[in-house]
């Protein structure tokens, strides 16, 4: 028998690897988007801070601009700095 | 009310709901209106403290800003404590100043509240007369705590001494709470109170 494939549809899924399933700050969930955004992925991405929590970008962002002084990650108080690598 | 504020009340109301410790009745929240601004806290007083087998209630504001900013908490019920006004229901707590935390919840914010109940802070008050109580008249302290919990909190412990030294001045002419606030204010001693009422 031979099968002949004439057209084929990839489907894929993606998923943010994280240490938790939702936003500590907005408490939606990663694989979604933050409240201001509309469409999850590259538009609404995910920050790590050097203290291993994660958080929307926009919503730590907002968070920061917040605490005028000593701007600490708001799970674990250590002071807040990004985790680049 | 912006989006994300209302959006993370909705989805903390349902967390709290569904937690152990509404299980376990010591916490409960209720909404007021439909925008999520408002909301009716109560905390079960803890175990082995003055304030068991009282439930009080809060008033819990959410403001526009939240999470960045905390709720808006103040005691409805009245209670005697050397971090909560005994005038106002206004509490003195750190994370509800500047120690919030965007991550934390309503559920978390009811839960230190629980705690402060079982830890008081008296070096840190926001009531001076009854950290002043708590500080150098311990016992007394309990016994009026007590006492208000009974009266104000449906607590079990009613304490006869205290309702019949109201009860006098109350003859007296004088509204049971402000009596009841004199007598606390002074050690439940009778004539101290009624010199400071009528002075």
């Amino acid at each position: 028998m031979k099968v002949t494939i004439k057209k084929w549809t990839g489907v894929a899924t993606w998923k943010w690897v994280a240490n938790d399933d939702n936003c500590g700050i907005c408490r939606m969930a990663f694989d979604g988007c933050c409240p201001d955004c509309k469409l999850p992925g590259d538009d609404c991405p995910l920050v790590w801070g050097q203290c291993s929590h994660c958080f929307h970008m926009h919503c730590i962002v907002k968070w920061l601009q917040s605490q005028p002084v000593n701007q600490q990650c708001p799970m674990c108080r250590q002071e807040w700095k990004f985790n680049n690598k | 009310m912006a989006n994300i504020a209302a959006q993370r009340i909705k989805r903390e109301f349902k967390e709290v709901i569904k937690s152990e410790e509404v299980a376990k009745c010591a916490i409960r929240v209720e909404l007021l209106n439909d925008t999520f601004t408002e909301l009716k806290g109560e905390i079960a007083g803890p175990p082995d403290t003055p304030y068991e087998g009282g439930t009080f209630v809060l008033e819990i504001k959410v403001p526009e800003t939240y999470p960045f900013n905390p709720p808006k908490v103040r005691f409805v019920t009245k209670i005697w404590h050397p971090n909560i006004s005994s005038v106002t229901g206004a509490i003195c707590l750190d994370i509800l100043k500047d120690q919030w935390a965007a991550a934390m919840t309503l559920r978390t914010v009811l839960l230190s509240l629980q705690a402060l109940l079982s830890a008081a802070e008296p070096d840190d008050p926001q009531d001076a007369v009854v950290a002043k109580q708590y500080k150098e008249n311990n016992e007394m302290f309990q016994i009026t705590a007590r006492h208000w919990t009974n009266v104000y909190a449906g607590g079990p412990n009613i304490n006869k001494d205290c309702d019949d030294k109201i009860r006098r001045l109350a003859d007296m002419g004088i509204e049971e709470h402000q009596a009841r606030v004199a007598l606390s204010s002074y050690d439940w001693e009778l004539e101290r109170a009624t010199e400071q009422l009528f002075s």
